[in-house]
């Protein structure tokens, strides 16, 4: 068997059907008069989703375009620096991460320094400006803020 | 029978309203145009912020609607400009709009397109105003077994007219419901797929669903075609935005065909403005292609899908308002705002919550005027969306996501899941799923379970209630051949062709 994208998602989903099918059994549930409790609709799903899965794993489609090596790279930067921009987020605050993702992802998309660093200050401001006095959208100050407040 | 209509007109008037129905034209058209970003995207994101503005249930859902008919105008911008769809309605508008621009004909086709839409959403809208109380009358009938049975039509019938790769389709909607499966059972308080975190008791929030999702894995994927030559920097020169009455008298039926053929696509469930647009087009190059001229710049090949895809939106109004199911994966998210305000659209809609229902559809009507006004005149400004780099764009998105996310209770995890699912939307675009039943499952996921378990708790268990009554077996036919019949025509089409041969 040739190994396709289509055939491990297939072994995959069926993983996840058999671990939510097990996962639904093994609820505890106090007694009740329903006839149909809360387990049998994830069962009956879970079942849904092997069978499928079987027609994939057997009949898999084409295999699609997949990032390269440098693709991939850049990929895992922007979800990096996505996760930074929720790390920072409260202890910055709102405007110190903003103003260091909208950088850094500017950057990943091609931006020169110049207008990346542009770029990061009038967002980084407008949207604050734009959430805290326009919207009354409350968020984080930062940590290192309050300390002087 | 039309009081709500009027009523609604009253509501949809309020200064606050109406301005909201501006905004969200202006907003839709420019979500719309930029690649990438569709009405989903533009409301997903809008969606939050409306929330927190504390605005009441049917303003919010008069600037959401106004956003998703906004964008169907606005698709078209890159799809005839660019050659590049903006968002998955106007795939086919690509086909004769970006030929015609090559053309030098962008300006005279932004203007025809313009009007097809308006022409179309005006057919929808009309269609809406008279069937959806008519349909709701019936569905005041309806009991837990026959929304089950709708339910159950309402995915076949999206994995018929999604087309291309039914088995993906399936699973993704298999998916939507299972993720619609975590959180507190509301039937016995039992906890499921929480794995004893207290964040997902309530279940996987609906924004960080649809944010995580939609927006996050758009910025995943726009990596990608950053990378491919900028397209934006060949844009032809637009001429006059406007349309002459010989090319509208050209294409005047074309427009009403494909009108009613997006509003009826739209108004089954499950179905959206791409598949719209697919049905028109194929429709419409078999009644009037004679000259084999659709494909290469034929003004009908553009005036088709752009009736149709916004014909559609509205015409996906008609189930998502009668009978809480949506009729596209755009109204599943409306669908699914409308439940943050504690609101289940369904039959009593009518007659509980006219205001809601009356004045969405009065909203439609001014901003679909609002909307031809808005792109006759300043098509040319709006095209100018199209350049905006993606290094401003993308940080944009992310900006508006973690606040709109991080905002719903001031709290990280919400934005760790909204990550989680991003990467999980990602991965399931690039294997060739669609997101529209993925996001129809979750929407319908809990109702379709309450109402399984409720039709079975009246019955004591017993399976037959569920194809008991004229109207759930009714659907449950319509489901099974709607599911059949595509595959025993193409076996027999199959066989035709072979005997011809």
């Amino acid at each position: 068997m040739k190994l396709a994208a289509d055939r491990i998602l297939g072994l995959a989903l069926i993983g996840l059907a058999a671990f939510a099918a097990v996962q639904a059994a093994n609820l505890q549930i106090p007694f009740s008069y329903e006839p149909v409790g809360p387990k049998v609709f994830p069962i009956g799903l879970s079942m849904m989703l092997a069978a499928l899965s079987l027609v994939l794993v057997f009949r898999p489609g084409e295999n699609g375009h997949w990032p390269d090596k440098a693709l991939m790279l850049k990929l895992l930067a922007v979800l990096g620096a996505l996760v930074i921009y929720a790390l920072l987020f409260t202890q910055l605050g709102f405007f110190g991460s903003t103003l260091l993702v909208v950088l850094v992802l500017a950057r990943l998309f091609e931006a020169t320094w110049l207008k990346a660093l542009l770029a990061a200050v009038l967002m980084a401001l407008g949207s604050y400006f734009l959430f805290t006095q326009g919207l009354g959208i409350s968020l984080p100050r930062g940590y290192w803020l309050s300390d002087f407040a | 029978m039309f009081d709500f209509l009027i009523d609604g007109f009253g509501v949809a008037l309020t200064p606050l309203n109406l301005g909201l129905a501006f905004l969200g034209a202006v907003l839709g058209t420019l979500f719309g145009a930029l690649p990438g970003i569709g009405p989903i995207n533009g409301i997903a994101i809008l969606m939050p912020l409306a929330y927190t503005l504390g605005l009441p249930a049917e303003s919010a859902l008069i600037l959401l609607a106004g956003v998703y008919t906004g964008a169907e105008y606005g698709g078209r911008m890159s799809s005839i400009l660019l050659n590049v769809p903006g968002d998955a309605g106007a795939v086919m508008t690509t086909l004769d709009g970006h030929p015609l621009a090559k053309k030098g004909l962008a300006g005279p086709a932004l203007g025809l397109s313009a009007v097809s839409s308006f022409v179309g959403a005006t057919i929808a809208i009309i269609g809406l105003t008279l069937f959806a109380p008519l349909l709701a009358e019936v569905a005041v009938m309806f009991g837990p077994a026959e929304f089950f049975a709708l339910m159950v039509f309402a995915f076949s019938s999206m994995a018929v007219m999604m087309g291309k790769d039914p088995v993906k389709t399936a699973i993704g909607a298999v998916l939507g419901v299972m993720i619609a499966m975590v959180g507190v059972d509301s039937g016995t308080g039992v906890l499921r797929y929480t794995f004893g975190m207290a964040e997902l008791y309530d279940g996987i929030d609906f924004v960080v669903m649809i944010i995580g999702l939609f927006a996050i894995s758009e910025i995943l994927l726009m990596l990608e075609h950053a990378n491919r030559q900028d397209a934006s920097d060949e844009m032809p020169p637009l001429g006059r935005v406007m349309v002459s009455f010989k090319e509208l008298a050209y294409c005047k039926w074309t427009m009403l065909r494909c009108g009613l053929i997006g509003f009826i696509v739209g108004v089954l469930p499950g179905t959206g403005a791409s598949v719209a647009g697919a049905v028109s087009y194929t429709t419409e190059k078999r009644i009037s292609d004679k000259e084999g001229t659709f494909g290469t710049g034929d003004m009908r090949g553009l005036a088709a899908p752009e009736a149709a895809n916004n014909a559609s939106a509205a015409g996906s109004f008609v189930p998502m308002l009668t009978l809480g199911i949506p009729g596209s994966g755009t109204t599943a998210v409306l669908l699914g705002a409308l439940m943050l305000y504690n609101i289940t659209p369904g039959p009593l809609l009518f007659s509980e919550r006219p205001e809601v229902a009356g004045g969405l559809i009065a909203s439609l009507y001014i901003g679909n005027v609002v909307l031809l006004a808005l792109n006759l005149p300043l098509a040319g400004l709006f095209a100018r969306v199209l350049t905006i780099p993606r290094w401003v764009l993308v940080p944009g998105i992310a900006i508006l996501a973690f606040a709109g996310v991080y905002q719903l209770n001031s709290d990280l995890t919400a934005i760790y899941l909204m990550l989680i699912i991003g990467v999980f939307g990602y991965l399931l675009r690039k294997l060739g799923f669609s997101l529209a039943p993925v996001i129809l499952g979750y929407v319908l996921g809990g109702l379709m379970e309450d109402n399984l378990r409720r039709a079975l708790s009246i019955s004591g268990g017993d399976l037959g209630i569920l194809w008991q009554s004229g109207i759930s077996l009714g659907l449950w036919i319509a489901a099974a051949l709607l599911l059949v019949v595509p595959w025993l025509m193409a076996k027999l089409l199959a066989r035709r062709s072979l005997d011809g041969v």
